[in-house]
């Protein structure tokens, strides 16, 4: 089976149970929109923005 | 501008592309829409939630196939809402997860292409459809639903929200005016997408079911570390990536990140769609309303943290299937 990245000992960081261990850094917008564009990768749809952050969360009825 | 208002704002731009066949879709599945069912009809609870429901969301990550969840929930006694999404459906029916066995068996359709087609077109589904209550987006290619339609799955419709806040010019506004027009003079239910059917199903299970409990299997938001480098460049479409990323630039790791699952003891790779995903998802899940708890019993994936309990399946389903 083919791997990806060399293998960490997984059991060493257990421990570490309440916050996120990063392992690399973040990405930036310009790289973000780089591989969009370039890889031709595209999402299922776009996440709903609004000043009326309830609505974000959805509408019972619209 | 932070960096996820300005990733989210490359996205819909990405997304906006298709805005033309978006309406076309709308447009095309009106009549339909119209002599058809609202999402809201697929619950019949008055209050603002059941406190004794609870759904399964299915999704179609690598873990769900790598533990065999699948087999372990049709071997259960589960007696809540199956919420499948459509890329699963049919492996789930196969693995016999059917709405025989599951009778709140859902299935989840929210993007607008017609490539979607694809997992409606199989004879188990045309087998099991008539027993199978579909929820759909009104922007769903009809092609897409008029397959499922000849399964017999029961469609339902709802609005997926994008530029409601726009107000009354916006396609979220005139839409949904369409379609009270004529026999839904209530309106849709709207749900937030999250940007992929998972997120969607998520919503549907306490925004339109109103369980509870939700739990999650195959909802990763992230590769498996022995996942092919040709199906995580990709986000799993397999296309031809090799012109588009650099293997060898600086950035590689930064666009293929690595992060530890605290829950779950394990790595996973997020590529940029499931960074962009995966923050939003989390994010939902720590707004949602204190009587919603959120299960991530995939037991792999980037899907961990604030109001999120990771839980293997098996433990889930054994607390949840009396």
């Amino acid at each position: 089976m083919k791997t990806n990245f060399k293998k960490d000992n997984v059991n060493n960081s257990t421990n570490s149970s309440s916050s996120t261990k990063d392992v690399e850094k973040d990405l930036t917008q310009e790289e973000f929109e780089e591989y969009i564009s370039k890889s031709g990768a595209k999402g299922s749809f776009m996440i709903y923005r609004s000043a009326k952050k309830d609505e974000e969360l959805g509408i019972d009825e619209l | 501008m932070n960096l996820k208002e300005s990733i989210e704002n490359t996205m819909k731009e990405t997304h906006y592309k298709s805005f033309d066949q978006w309406v076309q879709n709308f447009a095309l599945n009106l009549p339909n829409i119209w002599n058809e069912t609202s999402a809201k009809e697929i619950c019949h609870i008055n209050s603002e939630y059941d406190q004794k429901s609870s759904a399964i969301v299915i999704g179609r990550g690598p873990s769900i196939d790598k533990h065999e969840h699948l087999k372990v929930l049709a071997e259960s006694n589960y007696k809540g809402n199956i919420i499948c999404c459509d890329g699963k459906l049919v492996d789930a029916l196969n693995a016999g997860v059917t709405p025989t066995k599951f009778p709140k068996f859902f299935v989840t359709s929210i993007e607008p292409y017609s490539g979607i087609r694809k997992h409606y077109d199989d004879p188990i589904i045309d087998k099991y459809g008539d027993q199978i209550k579909g929820v759909f987006s009104v922007l769903t290619d009809p092609s897409v639903v008029d397959r499922a339609r000849k399964s017999r799955i029961k469609i339902h419709w709802m609005h997926s929200l994008f530029d409601y806040n726009e107000g009354k010019k916006s396609f979220n506004h005139i839409s949904a005016l369409m379609v009270r027009a004529k026999n839904h003079s209530n309106g849709l239910p709207a749900i937030q997408t999250g940007g992929n059917v998972g997120t969607s199903s998520w919503f549907v299970g306490w925004k339109i079911l109103k369980c509870s409990t939700v739990a999650l299997i195959g909802l990763n938001h992230g590769w498996e570390e022995d996942d092919s480098w040709e199906k995580i460049i990709s986000h799993g479409n397999y296309y031809d990536s090799s012109k588009g990323v650099d293997r060898d630039s600086p950035t590689f790791k930064k666009l293929f990140k690595k992060i530890y699952n605290p829950d779950f003891g394990c790595y996973c790779i997020l590529d940029p769609l499931f960074q962009f995903y995966s923050t939003a998802f989390k994010e939902f899940i720590s707004r949602s309303p204190k009587w919603l708890t959120t299960i991530n019993a995939t037991e792999g994936g980037s899907i961990f943290g604030d109001r999120i309990h990771g839980m293997k399946f098996k433990e889930f389903l054994k607390k949840y299937s009396n």
